[in-house]
């Protein structure tokens, strides 16, 4: 029983922080530290952010992204002026759409735009 | 002067601001370094390592502490959990540094007459000045032990030594500690702790 005690004492002293003088500076430097790391942080997403983005941008402006909306807005139009009886036409111009080599450019800009946006999530969470 | 927000942690229980905290409130997280920050320091300080060491290492493990706070459930108290973590993070860097089979090869320094116990009070005094009689080997398993909350086991595997030896260690350092805090009784320690 003794021993059981004394092992208890043991405990106890051990328990009994010892006080030290600096223990608020000593908070202080760990705060910074974090905060620090948080801001390396968010510089990193903040640059991964940029990256993915002109990434994508450039993929966008490489795929002929402006020449392909006007095609795209120019086939509905001539949809509606040609009203319902040439529906028709239009899987002829999704077909003209869907056989450009641009619409391939086009995914990779969105495939990459996906891309970045993973990778920015992944160092957040990291 | 505290601002309101400092205010308003102080009065939260650990495991309230552990939930702040993993949520990325670093405020929160601040708090509980102000309060088990002595705690953890004086652990390392206890297992052996020099002030500036023992800082440098305590602030790593509250940083560690932070990052895994969402592991911390609220089982155990705060201060258990970050001291286990304090007590890893020194022991890595005794390894990654290679002195850990120094440190645990060096003979017991000679201690310097204490003061005997008369109470808890003095014997915290009184246990800072007993482990110093003991060898780096005893004192760092003593304090892993009744310090750090670990087991027999899980300090063999720290320390990498064999679980008889690390009982050795925990035996004939707390017979030394006897000795010092309360002469007279010389009765053999048997270790409790641990799970084997």
């Amino acid at each position: 029983m003794a021993e059981v005690d004394f092992e208890r004492r043991i405990e106890r002293l051990f328990a009994d922080a010892p006080a030290f003088g600096d223990a608020e500076a000593f908070a202080q430097r760990v705060e910074r530290r974090l905060d620090r790391g948080w801001a390396t942080r968010r510089v990193l997403i903040g640059f991964a952010g940029v990256v993915g983005g002109v990434i994508g941008a450039s993929q966008l402006v490489l795929s002929n992204f402006a020449t392909d909306v006007q095609a795209a807005a120019a086939g509905p139009a001539r949809l509606l002026t040609a009203g319902v009886s040439q529906v028709a036409s239009q899987s002829d111009w999704m077909s003209a759409l869907t056989g450009a080599g641009n619409v391939v450019w086009l995914a990779a800009g969105l495939a990459g735009l996906a891309v970045a946006f993973v990778i920015t999530r992944m160092i957040e969470e990291i | 002067m505290p601002g309101l927000q400092q205010i308003r942690y102080a009065s939260l229980h650990d495991v309230e601001l552990a939930g702040h905290a993993a949520t990325g409130d670093r405020r929160a997280f601040g708090e509980l370094v102000r309060r088990h920050g002595s705690a953890v320091r004086g652990l390392l300080r206890r297992m052996g390592a020099a002030p500036a060491e023992a800082d440098d290492a305590a602030q790593d493990a509250f940083l560690a502490a932070f990052e895994r706070i969402t592991e911390f459930r609220g089982e155990g108290t705060f201060g258990g959990w970050v001291k286990r973590i304090a007590a890893r993070v020194y022991l890595r860097r005794l390894q990654r540094e290679r002195r850990l089979l120094a440190v645990l090869a060096e003979g017991a320094a000679e201690a310097d007459p204490a003061p005997r116990g008369e109470g808890d009070a003095a014997g915290l005094i009184d246990l800072d000045e007993g482990l110093k009689g003991l060898s780096p080997a005893e004192r760092m398993c003593v304090t892993l032990c009744y310090g750090a909350g670990v087991s027999h086991g899980e300090a063999a595997e720290a320390l990498n030594l064999p679980l008889g030896t690390v009982k050795s260690h925990v035996k004939r350092g707390l017979e030394k500690l006897r000795a010092r805090l309360a002469p007279g009784d010389g009765a053999a320690l048997e270790g409790r702790r641990g799970n084997g």
